[in-house]
């Protein structure tokens, strides 16, 4: 036992640098680019099937990067992403449709009108915790949906509505499977760009203390309303991009293809498996959750989805915090048994 | 340059706690409130931060009024809360935690806290949750005092924790105070809190029941057999 009257400790401290040095920050930025310009160069690899196939994991890594924003960094488990997907396929559908605007500008459109009235919904919504905050998301999508079906006039209802996009008609011409392998591309880049600026700055460090603790955040002097709401917001905002962009990939839209739940729901896992609340876990999520139902669906054609279905569940069993952060913490305690990983967290 | 707690009434719904308690902590000072359990001690710390609604009375800061101000806003004007519990943000590093301390002031010089508790220097990429009771009892006071508080208020500070782990923090309570940071110590253990403190508070249900100088608090007789065991 110490005694009471043990001398102070050695005043030795020095102060800690609390940046790290440039070439650790800059080195996820060079990563993506590098990323970037390697998905340059797989596409002369490639046979057009393939390349759509490829543009669609580049899609899925755009979206599982979007919900990681408020479903990882805040903890909000956001279920209505797809209401923000539909939501930017559909405005983009009726602006090139009916007001025969670009698909520039409307692709920027959708993402503002996603964006504006995630604000809108998103602060009531944001009220909710937990499970309850799931299913008033999950509720807000099929809304939307249901919106959509009984707007025939405009929308075209369940008959669906199709971009035209060839002719004198079109707005902007369809951009083929090169340009929409590029879009895609440019897109995901895009996302993780925010993801990476948002999870080093001030805001980030918000995010994870409201995800930790909501009322120490604000007695931290954290506004948690705001902070949430503006991350939600973000969220919804690249949803409704990508939402609008994948709209003109497939020209005709019908209500329950774009706002349909499973995109949702392979988001989520894709998340789930490659690391909540890190900027790479969503990445490699995308890539991995992707390839394999491609190549199980190739190989396994009849048992693909059974076998999908089996290995999420064993990963997300194994790794319940994800591939980066369980690797994150292998590292540092040097256990990397997975028994053991499994124990740790209590499952 | 005080802050002030006049006539508070507060409760969680229904169920009244306070009943019209007066306190006030002057800047440069340590004052202590004790009290058995359910005395409404840590009500009293909640409400004066926002985090349950004053139903009527006042929360002053140096003449401005902070009743029923949101948490973040009290947090902002300079009034910091180490609750019960402590309350780190578990899942974040020690670093993390005490730059989150600094978010508001957008103070990132931890030098100054770090040499008040040398103890937390080791730990700066440990994992909050992962710290022994006293260490993180230390990281919160730390995490309050990046963010440079005018007044800082402890809720239970030596709840769980050894008696020589108390002292040291004590002390180290001593030299902030003598900095200039307002200290209100909220405790179930009244022997270390009214040994530093100037002023004392008696809180039982709801009500203020005796106040003086810590001291004299400490020699009296009632005070002694209730909340000093002797």
């Amino acid at each position: 036992m110490s005694t009471v009257d043990a001398p102070a400790p050695p005043r030795t401290t020095t102060v800690v640098p609390a940046v790290a040095p440039w070439w650790r920050r800059s080195a996820p930025w060079v990563l993506l680019a590098a990323g970037t310009l390697g998905g340059i160069a797989l596409q002369t690899q490639l046979y057009t099937a393939q390349e759509r196939v490829v543009g669609t994991v580049f899609m899925f890594v755009a979206l599982a990067t979007a919900w990681n924003l408020i479903g990882g960094f805040t903890g909000y488990p956001w279920f209505g992403q797809v209401g923000f997907f539909g939501l930017g396929a559909y405005v983009t559908a009726l602006c090139m449709y009916h007001l025969h605007l670009s698909f520039w500008l409307s692709l920027v459109l959708s993402g503002l009108v996603a964006g504006l009235f995630a604000a809108f919904v998103g602060v009531p919504l944001l009220r909710l915790k937990g499970h309850y905050f799931a299913i008033a998301t999950l509720g807000v999508a099929e809304g939307l949906r249901e919106v959509v079906l009984n707007l025939p006039r405009a929308t075209g209802g369940g008959g669906g509505l199709t971009i035209p996009t060839l002719g004198p008609d079109a707005p902007t011409r369809w951009l083929g499977n090169d340009g929409f392998y590029i879009l895609f591309l440019l897109i995901a880049a895009a996302v993780v760009a925010v993801a990476l600026a948002v999870s080093r700055s001030r805001a980030g460090y918000a995010l994870r203390a409201v995800n930790q603790d909501e009322e120490a955040a604000a007695a931290m002097g954290i506004n948690t309303t705001r902070t949430k709401t503006l991350a939600f917001t973000l969220a919804a905002t690249l949803t409704g991009v990508v939402g609008s962009a994948q709209a003109f990939r497939i020209q005709a839209i019908y209500p329950d293809p774009s706002f349909d739940t499973s995109i949702t729901e392979l988001a989520v896992i894709m998340v789930m498996i490659g690391g909540a609340g890190t900027v790479l876990g969503p990445i490699l999520g995308a890539i991995a959750v992707q390839y394999m139902s491609e190549w199980l669906r190739e190989n396994y054609t009849n048992a693909h989805t059974f076998i999908l279905g089996a290995l999420i569940i064993v990963t997300v069993v194994l790794l319940p915090q994800g591939f980066v952060n369980y690797l994150g913490d292998a590292v540092k305690t040097r256990r990397f048994s997975l028994l053991d990983n499994v124990r740790r967290y209590r499952l | 340059m005080t802050l002030v707690v006049e006539d508070l009434h507060a409760g969680y719904g229904r169920v009244p706690v306070l009943h019209g308690v007066s306190v006030s902590v002057a800047r440069g000072d340590i004052a202590a409130l004790i009290g058995p359990n359910g005395a409404g001690k840590s009500t009293l710390l909640r409400a004066a931060t926002g985090m349950v609604r004053v139903s009527r009375g006042a929360v002053r800061m140096d003449g401005r009024d902070l009743t029923n101000a949101p948490i973040e806003t009290i947090a902002r004007a300079g009034i910091a809360h180490v609750p019960e519990g402590r309350r780190l943000f578990p899942g974040l590093s020690v670093r993390d935690n005490l730059r989150l301390g600094g978010w508001r002031a957008r103070n990132e010089d931890m030098g100054t806290v770090l040499e008040l508790f040398p103890r937390l220097h080791e730990r700066l990429d440990q994992v909050a949750g992962s710290m022994s009771g006293g260490e993180q009892q230390m990281c919160a006071i730390a995490r309050a005092l990046m963010g440079r508080p005018d007044f800082l208020l402890i809720d239970e500070l030596s709840l769980g924790l050894a008696p020589v782990i108390v002292e040291e923090i004590m002390a180290r309570l001593g030299q902030v105070a003598a900095e200039g940071t307002g200290i209100l110590l909220v405790e179930q253990d009244a022997g270390h809190a009214l040994e530093v403190a100037q002023r004392a508070y008696v809180l039982e249900n709801g009500r203020i029941t005796v106040t003086g100088k810590a001291a004299e608090l400490a020699a009296d007789p009632r005070v002694r057999a209730a909340y000093l065991g002797v």
